[in-house]
């Protein structure tokens, strides 16, 4: 589905109108973000199509300032009426709004990074080849051990999607933006007891994914947890996978912005310039990585994206800004105002984390552990894993490490810790790093020492 | 509260008069577009139509600082044919994009013969299940801003320790129109209010926070100042009181669930394992269980998609099903799954009215409305009375399950050390770790304290509002993970 009738929202000409339009209105200023995509979903379950879902999206936000006011509207209807309204009830959320003198625009740069995501060849395949590709995931999901029980959902999507941005002080871009991925969600049975797997593949086009090697990972990660029960309680060396590794890195990331520091709701704050982990450890922000699902040319309200360390070499080297909170510290914006859809105002978040480091064999690390437990699954991380007090306390599944072997699967542990302890426990980093597409993560193996694992 | 301020809606409903919403299109054409999905095979096409406008204010740092709203609408187009189901949605709300909508899913089907369509009856509409005296876009704006100001002052008012106060206010308004091909057609008004507070309460290097909230499927009278001076009480009351806290220590002992809150352990250890899409894949520990005892004999449960003016409530589900209250576990024994239309033709069961979406952008699965476990006849005070140690979680932080197997891990974001048969001190950093089936064996006690709570929960990508509840309720033995 891919023609539609109405003024494209992705052209700056037609979001300069809106800008008159708002001014003419009241408005002192006034920005438009427009959004568009074309999108497929496929779901395939025993060798068939389950699902098969085509979408048109577009959508206009709205944010004006008013007597220093932030005023914010959005509307799926893009033609004549449905810009009217948008604009009277962007000015009357700004009546009730308290002033606020950090409440700015982004004013014009020196034009943006040459940063490519637009690939035609997403449209190589067509739908009966997408669909082919979610059934060969499948496939060698289900070929590869015969203790796969099912694979509940396997998924191929894709989207072509746009942006523009227009403001009354200057801001004008636009850009296309490609991606597609497999997923899929394994069951492994064993003697009554169910273990799951998944695994994803990520890219700009589909010919470029690998539907076999998807299919195993998921069906490997469920069927090596089969036979799991509880162990001891011990305190050891915990090596968490890249998928792990990823849940947690998005809570750090959340916890680094200066959203969650000037709200006091970051355990970084006032760390700024100090060692905060193990010397090993490099992190970026980096919202102009090739690769990066979360990579373009500006974020979503016209600030150029770029890289920004977070942690370099151990040591806390600062956090993420938008605009606004740029402001309030003295500071410029690192390019990570971003918004979820076309219906919310911009926030601080980051765009890809990218963690470095010196790499250490995967195998290695393992046996360099005497005990210990290698992290294939973690549940509760997001409710477990307080940015705030920093304390962390997840559901884990994962493999027994004794003497440098990997032996018993685990199920019904608990890993704990809190944040800095285990930012300052790292001890080594693998030569797996690899994108996590939940945020957009790319991070090796990770190997933490100091950690309580509980059990029975 | 008085009606006085709200903006009289015009008189109910009248099925097929024409004067209704109906998303700018006629019957003409969506009866046309039923045909135009069938045209390259299909045995079921369904056409959804929405519109739905918000509203959403915050307060934080003592500044209104978020006002934000709008309207999205659309048309989704879903044809099924055997077991597979094409969809297609646009948010281009006029009959050329529905046209288009149905012509895509034809051309993704195309195997088969022409499929029928009936003609469509009256539309049916039942505007009385979920009143709504206070239209809620009628108040005005500034009344609303009122609301956060009488909450973030109750919140700092509780004690000097409170550091930060976030008050949120929503409100919305989803109008919907549902045809398909079986001759059905169903419109729903739907209007939601919420309230939220969080606080952030600080002693020392010891951070808590709260978190309160109030809404459901009714208009602005379910609000007034009291109201959120109230949750906003309540939610600095939990960041204080565990300012004292210490480390929870890891183990296995009997846990107390408070009412309310904890009901969202039954909603995720169980009731996700009860949704037929699960069932139907043999996803879930519960498949193949029906009649078999799978909690202890003093447990009934139940989710009840019409209850009145719950937050999970509406007067049809999103394929135009009547809701209902269904019975899923019967004195211990499981008595029924949770069905949208597709997966009970499966099942040969009739659908339950638990076919849901988040949006016409999203194809209805089964989904739970407002789950809970029923009252028993014991009291609060007995059953802590009757726990010589023990954990008692006041409050959950959300969690997560895998439903093929029932393992769950939850935060507690309100715990407290039992001793002696008395609640002694609170516990910081505390997760229950298990699986539904155990946990719901090991249920002992039961109190007659019902409470019912507002949320969202997200399944496949899709979120929409939920109620949990259950009374207050005694699990003999269950893992906690601590960091002690």
């Amino acid at each position: 589905m891919s023609a539609r009738e109405g003024p494209d929202v992705t052209a700056a000409e037609h979001l300069d109108r809106i800008v008159e339009a708002a001014q003419a209105a009241g408005a002192d200023e006034a920005e438009v973000f427009g959004q568009r995509s074309v999108s497929r979903r496929i779901k395939v379950f025993g060798g068939d199509v389950e699902e098969l879902d085509q979408a048109v999206r577009q959508g206009l936000g709205l944010r004006v300032l008013q007597a220093g006011a932030v005023g914010y509207a959005y509307t799926s209807d893009v033609t004549g009426p449905g810009v009217e309204e948008l604009v009277c009830r962007a000015l009357a959320h700004a009546a009730v709004t308290d002033p606020d003198e950090h409440a700015l625009l982004a004013t014009p740069g020196d034009g943006y990074p040459p940063v490519d995501v637009h690939d035609p060849r997403l449209d190589d395949l067509s739908i009966e080849q997408k669909i082919g590709l979610a059934r060969d995931t499948e496939r060698a999901a289900l070929d590869h051990d015969p203790r796969v029980k099912l694979v509940e959902d396997t998924i191929y999507a894709d989207a072509d999607a746009g942006v523009a941005l227009v403001s009354s002080l200057g801001v004008r871009g636009s850009y296309r933006e490609d991606d597609c991925y497999l997923f899929l969600y394994v069951l492994a049975e064993l003697d009554g007891a169910v273990e799951t797997g998944i695994a994803y593949d990520v890219g700009r086009y589909p010919a470029g994914l690998d539907a076999g090697a998807c299919g195993i990972e998921a069906a490997t990660r469920a069927c090596r947890l089969l036979g799991a029960r509880a162990c001891p309680s011990f305190k050891g060396t915990a090596v968490l996978e890249p998928y792990v590794a990823a849940s947690v890195l998005n809570v750090l990331g959340s916890a680094l912005t200066a959203e969650a520091v000037q709200k006091g709701r970051s355990l970084f704050a006032r760390l700024e310039g100090t060692p905060v982990a193990a010397p090993i450890v490099t992190l970026l922000d980096d919202g102009t990585h090739p690769q990066g699902l979360a990579s373009a040319p500006f974020d979503d309200e016209g600030t150029a994206c770029r890289r920004t360390p977070l942690i370099s070499a151990g040591v806390l080297q600062g956090f993420l800004y938008d605009v606004r909170t740029a402001h309030k510290a003295g500071r410029t914006s690192t390019g990570n105002g971003l918004r979820g859809s076309y219906q919310a105002l911009p926030s601080v978040r980051p765009t890809n984390l990218v963690l470095e480091g010196p790499a250490t064999p995967a195998a290695q690390i393992v046996a360099g552990i005497e005990h210990g437990v290698l992290v294939t699954d973690a549940v509760g991380v997001h409710s477990g894993a307080n940015p705030v007090s920093g304390e962390f306390s997840v559901g884990i599944s994962g493999i027994l490490i004794e003497n440098g072997r990997l032996t018993q699967p685990l199920r019904e542990v608990t890993l704990s810790s809190d944040i800095l302890s285990m930012l300052k426990g790292v001890v080594a980093l693998g030569d797996d790093a690899r994108w996590v597409p939940s945020g957009s993560v790319l991070v090796p193996s990770v190997a933490i020492e100091g950690m309580s694992i509980g059990g029975t | 509260m008085s009606g006085q301020d709200g903006r009289e809606r015009p008189a109910a409903d009248v099925a097929g008069t024409g004067a209704e919403w109906h998303g700018g299109i006629d019957a003409g054409a969506l009866h046309s577009a039923l045909g135009r999905a069938l045209t390259r095979g299909g045995d079921f096409a369904e056409i959804y139509v929405e519109e739905r406008d918000t509203l959403g204010m915050r307060r934080e740092d003592r500044q209104v600082d978020q006002v934000t709203g709008g309207r999205e609408s659309g048309v989704g187009v879903r044809l099924c044919d055997g077991e597979r189901t094409y969809y297609a949605h646009s948010d281009e709300l006029s009959e050329a994009g529905l046209f288009r909508a149905a012509d895509t899913v034809a051309a993704a089907c195309g195997r088969g013969a022409p499929g029928s369509v009936v003609d469509l009856g009256g539309v049916r509409s039942e505007p009385g299940r979920h009143p709504v005296a206070v239209p809620p876009e009628g108040v005005a704006i500034e009344r609303k801003r009122a609301l956060l100001e009488a909450g973030d002052e109750a919140a700092r008012a509780a004690g000097g320790e409170v550091v930060q106060v976030t008050v949120s206010y929503g409100e919305g308004r989803q109008r919907i129109l549902i045809v398909n091909s079986e001759g059905d057609a169903v419109r729903d008004d739907r209007t939601r209010v919420r309230l939220m507070t969080n606080v952030v309460a600080h002693r020392g290097d010891v951070i808590q926070t709260g978190y309160e909230s109030l809404g459901g499927s009714i208009g602005f009278e379910l609000l007034d100042e009291s109201a959120a001076e109230r949750v906003a009480r309540a939610a600095a009351q939990k960041a204080l009181a565990m300012l004292a806290a210490s480390p929870a220590p890891a183990g296995s002992m009997p846990v107390v669930l408070a009412n309310g809150f904890g009901g969202v352990l039954f909603h995720e250890a169980c009731g996700h394992g009860l949704e037929a899409d699960a069932i139907v894949k043999g996803a879930s520990i519960y498949a193949g269980k029906l009649g078999e005892m799978v909690a202890a004999p003093i447990v009934d449960a139940y989710d009840d998609g019409s209850l009145p003016n719950g937050w999970g409530s509406a007067a049809f589900d999103d394929e135009g099903v009547t809701t209902a209250r269904t019975k899923v576990i019967d004195g211990g024994r499981l008595c029924g799954y949770l069905y949208d239309r597709r997966h009970a033709g499966r099942l040969g069961a009739s659908p339950s009215g638990n076919g849901r979406r988040q949006s016409f952008r999203h194809v209805p699965i089964p989904r739970m409305t407002t789950t809970y476990i029923d009252s028993g006849d014991a009291t609060p005070d007995e059953i802590i009375a009757a726990t010589p140690r023990g954990f008692y979680a006041r409050s959950l932080a959300g969690g997560q399950v895998e439903p093929a197997s029932g393992a769950f891990v939850f935060g507690v974001s309100e715990g407290y050390l039992i001793e002696g048969g008395r609640i002694t001190r609170p516990l910081r950093g505390a997760t229950l770790i298990g699986s539904g089936i155990d946990i719901l064996n090991r249920i002992d006690m039961i109190a007659a304290d019902m409470d019912i709570k507002s949320g969202m929960c997200g399944k496949d990508g899709q979120a929409v509002p939920v109620g949990t509840g259950q009374p207050t309720l005694r699990i003999a033995e269950m893992t906690i993970g601590g960091t002690a």
